[in-house]
């Protein structure tokens, strides 16, 4: 029988884990300790219905439905002076409750104040796109669907940003490898050469702590260096000198007693 | 990196006879590369750096051309990532006879420390590679040592090589 | 897409000529002057860029997916090659977001806190030595490119005297440093910030009054306050614009609160204003070092903080001590687990506002890291500003805004 496998979650996981250790929580503190995220709080929840709030790390942290974003940020942005968009993206979790949680980090200059906005949203359903708010989510936006395939509503120009525009898949979801799946492979190879040859060119060498001795194609050793292809002799060479013996014509000869070792820079 | 079915032991190895024709062109080639700027990341700097105003370039008769048809050198610094593959070999194609390709770093020999999903695990899958200089980011005296040892390589092939042009397939 | 064929392999120009003497050019990933791999599709009419596409990653390398499978030590080295020019100011971005998410941010030794600002204030010397060799390489001035190399070389040798590595630096690491400054290093940091404002003057002495750098500078490149704020910019390219805003002042992390230096702020919001700024941020970045130097010599010598649950002891106890041992052994091969929460961080690197954003689920490996790289939002800004200006001014413009490819596509 094969390993199990979690194809929900396959980045790598901690291999050993206490069966009693609960990681402690970042301290919260209630919204009312501070004043200024009071009054901002008590203005949001005269406009659109709150699920939570709490302050964490001196900073506001707001969850709201996925449907009232645009009228929050249009309200954070014009009466309470959050204008600036610092941040904006995912994360995904799917393997744990089948949502991603999208948020949107603000600042505010003039109250000097960082302000989170949370909320979730099931695997195929789109969120509004605030490019009318905030020009900066444009390309937030864009990277969010590129790498998660989270589709925004009304936005001018979803395109993939960073990848290439024929790559197949949402690469930082957790159910995607680092290595990249079957279509990453040999997607170099398939765009420039053709199919044909994947057998030709070979998989790619993943495992980058092989170390075969006897392999004189990937690996030379110093100052006993062989051709291409044949085997190893155990000769010293002088392949690694500056210059060949005889020196070069019209080039200055390099003459090892001549050269200088400093003991400190200048 | 990759195994391809490339015949380097074609010529390379073998101490070719060399006539003094031969001799003279290549001592013109070695002494006279002009390099492509194909800096693509970290170690574009370090290339900049070699070619500045401490570790000097122009001392090997190297000028860094911007277009591929007036380089014979490229030096490929930098991560290749799969986005990137298709031109590297496009430009690497738009290089005239005779050329030669360094590839520089770690991330341009074998993918680097980014084993992931977009990065091209070395620049051999794409072009053909002929000096190969670790580092991350290699310093630029390195650099300079590895176009010195390709300086010595070219010095030892001939000049009028039939050439097969270098292509991978 | 075109897709090649025995037949035609590839497609050479992509000029497309319509009725409309509108000619759409593409200013590839491989350009002199693209400042890394950025590729622009313009569409000009005669001179004049009339729409303009920017298409970026061809640097993604996946940092942040690595990311999620590293352990928080071990990522710390990548966030080196995310802006590559000043390496440590995304260490410390990074090592600053942890420590407060673990919450040890008041445990750090003073000592550690100092060398961090000297590296930091160094990086952002070296950083802006590079923006104007490439943006007066790119303009035409070409002995500036030079010049400032020069200087650039003195500065990294400092770095290479402290952590070994003239570009990547991963000087900063979670909880302190791990090196104390070798000997004589403080006495070549003078001599360094000695020298700069003499060969600042000298850059300036050539540029300033140029005519030519001032026809290429002035008016070019318009970022009102009202763009600059919604597009997200940061940094010199929003204090440019008349936002007088900066971390370092306004949130103060680390000791800069007990420094004193002053902030430049313009009002004009084209290039030769921001030419002007990054000029003098070089000079208040000495003036900070020279600050440091005294306050080093009265710090006790501790430079990592004492949090044995997440952090490493430093090496002579590691090296004696059992305990201290066996600690690290676990520190290292399973990792340390932070507090389940979020952190969302913002430094001010050269470039402008570096945000770290943390997700963790107690995990040692982050659940969700989100880099907020400020190049990624100028050059999102790129779609705007180059209409309407000329072909030539695209490049003053792209050497302008100070972008780093690194940290775009990350």
């Amino acid at each position: 029988m094969r390993a199990y496998q979690d194809r929900k979650n396959l980045q790598k996981k901690a291999y050993y884990s206490d069966r009693f250790f609960k990681a402690p929580p970042v301290p919260r503190k209630d919204v009312s300790t501070d004043e200024i995220f009071a009054n901002d709080l008590k203005h949001l929840k005269s406009l659109v219905k709150i699920k939570d709030s709490y302050i964490e790390l001196d900073q506001l942290v707001v969850i709201i439905e996925p449907k009232d974003i645009c009228k929050v940020m249009l309200s954070l942005k014009q009466e309470l002076e959050y204008d600036f968009l610092s941040e904006l993206s995912a994360t995904d979790f799917l393997a744990k409750s089948n949502q991603f949680e999208i948020f949107y980090q603000l600042l505010s200059m003039s109250k000097r104040k960082r302000l989170r906005v949370k909320y979730m949203i099931s695997q195929d359903q789109a969120i509004d796109s605030i490019m009318h708010i905030f020009k900066s989510a444009d390309w937030a936006e864009r990277e969010m669907f590129d790498m998660f395939g989270i589709v925004a509503n009304n936005h001018t120009y979803l395109k993939r940003l960073l990848m290439p525009e024929d790559w197949v898949g949402y690469p930082l979801l957790k159910s995607y490898p680092l290595e990249g799946d079957e279509a990453a492979k040999w997607y170099e190879v398939d765009k420039i050469f053709g199919k044909e040859y994947r057998d030709i060119i070979g998989p790619e060498m993943r495992d980058s702590a092989t170390i075969n001795i006897k392999d004189t194609k990937n690996f030379a050793r110093v100052k006993h260096e062989v051709p291409y292809g044949e085997k190893y002799s155990g000769k010293p060479t002088d392949f690694g000198n500056y210059q060949e013996d005889g020196g070069v014509p019209l080039i200055s000869k390099f003459k090892k007693e001549n050269s200088k070792e400093l003991n400190s820079r200048k | 990196m990759a195994q391809h079915k490339v015949n380097y032991l074609q010529d390379a190895g073998l101490p070719v006879a060399l006539t003094t024709v031969d001799k003279l062109v290549q001592w013109g080639r070695s002494n006279s590369l002009w390099a492509l700027t194909y800096g693509l990341a970290c170690c574009a700097i370090e290339m900049m750096a070699s070619g500045a105003s401490r570790y000097d370039f122009d001392r090997f008769g190297t000028i860094f051309r911007a277009s591929p048809r007036q380089a014979d050198l490229m030096v490929v610094a930098g991560t290749l990532t799969k986005k990137h593959a298709e031109f590297i070999k496009r430009l690497y194609d738009q290089m005239t006879e005779p050329k030669w390709v360094i590839s520089m770093g770690s991330c341009a020999n074998t993918g680097g420390m980014f084993n992931t999903y977009a990065t091209v695990q070395g620049v051999d899958r794409v072009i053909p590679v002929d000096i190969y200089l670790p580092g991350c980011a290699p310093r630029p005296e390195t650099l300079q040592y590895a176009v010195m040892m390709l300086q010595k390589q070219i010095r030892r092939e001939s000049a009028f090589q039939k050439l097969k042009p270098k292509r991978l397939v | 897409m075109q897709t090649p064929n025995r037949l035609k392999p590839f497609y050479e120009n992509l000029v497309f000529e319509k009725d409309d003497n509108r000619m759409i050019v593409n200013f590839g990933p491989q350009h002199p002057s693209a400042h890394g791999q950025l590729r622009l599709i313009l569409e000009l009419d005669g001179e004049q860029v009339v729409k303009a596409v920017p298409d970026v990653g061809y640097l993604h390398r996946g940092i942040e997916k690595m990311a999620e499978n590293m352990i928080y030590n071990e990522f710390l080295p990548t966030t080196d090659r995310m802006d590559y020019i000043a390496a440590s100011s995304n260490n410390y971005g990074f090592a600053l977001a942890v420590e407060r998410l673990l919450g040890i941010e008041d445990k750090i030794p003073r000592r550690a806190e100092i060398i961090r600002v000297m590296l930091l204030e160094l990086n952002r010397i070296i950083s802006h030595l590079f923006w104007l060799a490439t943006h007066a390489l790119d303009v035409g001035a070409m002995s500036i490119f030079l010049y400032c190399f020069r200087e650039r070389e003195f500065a990294m040798d400092l770095m290479e005297d402290y952590c070994g590595a003239r570009l990547t630096h991963s000087s900063i690491r979670i909880g302190g440093v791990p090196l104390d400054l070798p000997k004589g290093w403080l006495e070549d940091l003078e001599k360094f910030i000695d020298k700069l404002p003499e060969n600042i003057a000298d850059y300036e002495g050539l540029l300033d009054k140029n005519r030519i750098w001032l026809m290429r500078l002035e008016q070019v490149g318009m970022l009102s306050k009202e763009d600059a704020l919604n597009w997200g910019c940061s940094g010199p390219t929003l204090r440019g614009s008349g936002v007088a805003w900066d971390i370092r002042k306004e949130e103060p992390y680390s000791i800069y609160d007990e420094l004193d230096f002053d902030v430049p702020v313009t009002d004009s919001c084209d290039s030769y204003g921001r030419y002007k700024l990054y000029m003098q941020e070089m000079r208040e970045s000495a003036k900070i070092l020279r600050q440091l130097i005294p306050m080093y010599k009265e710090s006790s010598p501790e430079i990592v903080a004492n949090v044995p649950e997440y952090i490493s002891a430093p090496k002579e106890q590691l090296m004696t001590e059992n305990f201290a041992l066996m600690q690290h052994f676990v520190l290292v091969t399973q990792g340390m687990r932070p507090p389940v929460g979020e952190v969302y961080v913002a430094t001010e690197s050269p470039k402008g506002e570096l945000g770290f954003y943390i997700n963790s689920q107690g995990d040692p490996y982050p659940y969700r890291l989100k880099i907020r790289a400020p190049s990624f939002w100028h050059t999102s800004v790129l779609q705007e500003m180059l209409v309407g200006t000329y072909l030539a001014d695209v490049v003053t413009i792209i050497g302008n805004l100070n972008i780093v490819f690194g940290e775009i596509d990350r």
